[in-house]
């Protein structure tokens, strides 16, 4: 039979490692700003979304932007031409994660993330219970896919374009190189 | 100083079993009741589908291949002197231990799946109710851009007869030689996805019929919102069943649609939401980590279990096959998986199947390891019976599915590699590394027993047959 002494210490040394746990778990949903982080204003968050098909992307939030990022791996329609339709970008870039209901607002255009080709569109959402703007975005490495999708107030060109800038530094690229190299 | 170069040994052969594992020329093929009957190069191109047809007293196979690789995007085609693009090769299998290739159909221009002519299927004028009762006709894809009808009724010189393109992609399609309806599966143009299902009337091929344009919900020119899987292949029962199964996805969300024929046929036709959900009669939703490749139905199986059951004694089975996709396990498993639709809106998973990795260290053999499609006959030689499953690194593997609730495998052939197996790479620290294995891609049977597979890495075309205790599970003598 334990003493009520020796009860009372074990609880709080149980009490301090879950804090801990729970400050780690924090820690990592919150990680330290690497310098282009700190640079552009980008802050790491949380990757928000439950588990599906693909590994868990990294996503980044500024002001009242934020971004979502991932490579898929062999999930190219066509290794050969890449992302080359609307339709494809409807299908690949993640934009059904915010809302599978969403709605194109305009036919999307060609893009170039430094040097891979594809396509981006904006989209009308609706995320918690309000109506918001996210535009998804897609380019192919051969058979591999790299997609992003933002939320924000992406008929702003400066916003739009500050994304795709985001998505160049080496914040983003050093992390999906890493990715790509090792699959 | 000797014990200690034993331990050394010891400690070596301990952690390398995977090197042992790795494939090399010249070494023999790996076989558990199944044997080489007979070998075809097929030019050195990778395959993809085997149909093979009876003719008259012959048995003719027709083989879709892939695009060409980047080292030999056009082989030389020995018959013709040329180089061409991968098609559709001919061979003549009456004879199974001396396969004769009889000629070469080039295909459309472009490497791995971008060019090619992948998909084939074959019927006989005679059979299907408007056709030439002396032409042989050959239903194929060539590349992703359209579908083609070709005579073979000699065939080894095909004559191309009608074509079916502007399409944006093409893939395993079925065709019912009785009736001649074709369940194409095409990309549309205006459609939202790269594969849906175009239903054409072909009972006269030299002029086709559209009966309409099919897919899921959400796919169709002007939705809007997530855009459903895309698909992989149908394969309809005819008539007689009624029913038409769908796969949708090759590695990821599979979705089995199980589809009433004949609503689906002469249903209204325009492709709102309404009127492509009408003819569905049950969907099974997949794990989004394994795709619906090829939806093989086995209806009405008596299962053994349940003999003495008031209800529910025989069982329709649909056996789905997953395609694995990455080089060296870069994905979850992909795998078969037996589903009980006897209650067609509430399709179950009963059991599932697959080659344990161990048994050959297969995820470091180099190139891709998993299911990929199993037979499509329906001769009663194999058919409920025996399924052969075409599980690439692994070879073919042959499953007693007499009790689909407990698969269990009765046999397997690795062919060997030869100097034209083609490598296959993975990325390690940024740079490729590269394997070379067996590839076994596709696998079909005929009537007579005999079973082909066929290997996407440019092996060619192994004929095999059962032996042993095998054979006594398809009542072979």
């Amino acid at each position: 039979m334990l003493s009520r002494r020796t009860l009372v210490h074990a609880s709080l040394a149980g009490g301090m490692v879950a804090a801990l746990a729970a400050f780690a778990a924090f820690a990592a949903w919150f990680p330290k700003p690497d310098r282009d982080e700190e640079a552009t204003g980008w802050r790491r968050i949380g990757w928000p979304f439950p588990r599906d098909a693909f590994p868990a992307g990294r996503a980044w939030r500024r002001d009242r932007t934020e971004v979502y990022v991932r490579p898929k791996i062999g999930f190219c329609a066509n290794c050969a031409t890449g992302v080359v339709e609307d339709s494809e970008v409807d299908r690949v870039s993640d934009v059904d994660l915010l809302d599978p209901d969403f709605v194109p607002v305009a036919e999307g255009r060609r893009i170039r993330i430094t040097d891979l080709l594809g396509r981006a569109r904006l989209y009308r959402i609706r995320k918690g219970g309000r109506e918001r703007l996210a535009q998804g975005l897609a380019v192919s490495l051969n058979c591999d896919l790299i997609v992003a999708v933002a939320v924000g107030p992406l008929d702003d060109e400066a916003v739009a374009g500050s994304v795709r800038h985001f998505l160049e530094t080496n914040t983003v690229q050093v992390w999906l190189n890493a990715q790509l190299e090792n699959k | 100083m000797t014990r200690q170069w034993l331990w050394i040994g010891v400690c070596l052969l301990g952690v390398s079993p995977a090197l042992a594992q790795e494939q090399k020329i010249g070494a023999p093929p790996e076989a558990s009741n199944m044997k080489l009957v007979g070998w075809n190069d097929l030019q050195a191109r990778s395959a993809y589908q085997p149909t093979i047809h009876k003719q008259g007293d012959r048995y003719i196979a027709y083989i879709g291949h892939h695009g060409g690789t980047d080292d030999v995007p056009t082989p030389v085609n020995p018959l013709t002197g040329k180089p061409e693009n991968n098609g559709t090769s001919i061979v003549d299998v009456t004879d199974p231990g001396h396969p004769k290739y009889l000629h070469h159909i080039p295909g459309a221009a472009g490497t791995y799946e971008a060019g090619g002519a992948q998909m084939v299927r074959v019927c006989d004028g005679a059979q299907l109710p408007k056709g030439d009762k002396s032409a042989v006709y050959m239903l194929r894809t060539f590349g992703g851009e359209a579908h083609e009808i070709w005579n073979v009724a000699d065939p080894a010189n095909p004559k191309l007869l009608a074509r079916l393109d502007g399409l944006k992609d093409t893939h395993k399609s079925w065709w019912e030689c009785d009736t001649g309806i074709a369940f194409l599966v095409s990309g549309a143009p205006d459609w939202r996805t790269r594969r849906m299902t175009q239903i054409y009337d072909l009972s006269d091929p030299v002029h086709p019929v559209k009966i309409r344009d099919f897919g899921l919900p959400g796919q169709q020119p002007g939705a809007t919102g997530q855009v459903p899987t895309e698909l992989h292949g149908p394969i309809s029962t005819g008539p007689e069943g009624n029913r038409v199964y769908f796969g949708y996805g090759t590695n990821k969300g599979g979705i089995v649609q199980i589809v009433d024929r004949k609503k689906l046929l002469e249903g209204p036709k325009e492709p709102t939401p309404e009127n492509l959900r009408a003819p569905e009669l049950g969907r099974l939703l997949m794990s989004a980590w394994n795709g619906a490749h090829t939806t093989f139905p086995m209806l009405k199986m008596p299962i053994a279990e349940f003999a003495n059951d008031k209800e529910g004694r025989t069982r329709d089975i649909v056996m789905i096959v997953d395609e694995a996709i990455l080089n060296e396990c870069g994905e979850p498993r992909q795998m078969i998986w037996f589903a009980d639709v006897t209650i067609e809106s509430r399709p179950t998973i009963i059991s599932t199947w697959t080659v344990p990795e161990a048994s050959g260290q297969f995820c470091e053999r180099g190139g891709r390891f998993g299911s990929h499609s199993s037979n499509e006959s329906m001769a009663p030689v194999f058919y409920k019976k025996v399924a052969f499953i075409a599980w690439f690194n692994a070879g073919v593997r042959a499953i007693d599915v007499r009790d689909p609730y407990h698969p269990k495998e009765i046999g397997y052939f690795i062919p060997a590699i030869t100097d034209k197996t083609d490598k296959r790479c993975i990325k390690v620290d940024g740079k490729d590394r590269c394997k070379v294995a067996i590839q076994t891609n596709n696998v079909e049977t005929d009537d007579r027993g005999y079973v082909y597979i066929v290997d996407r890495a440019n092996t060619g075309m192994h004929i095999l047959e059962l032996e042993g205790a095998a054979r006594q599970v398809a009542g072979l003598k």
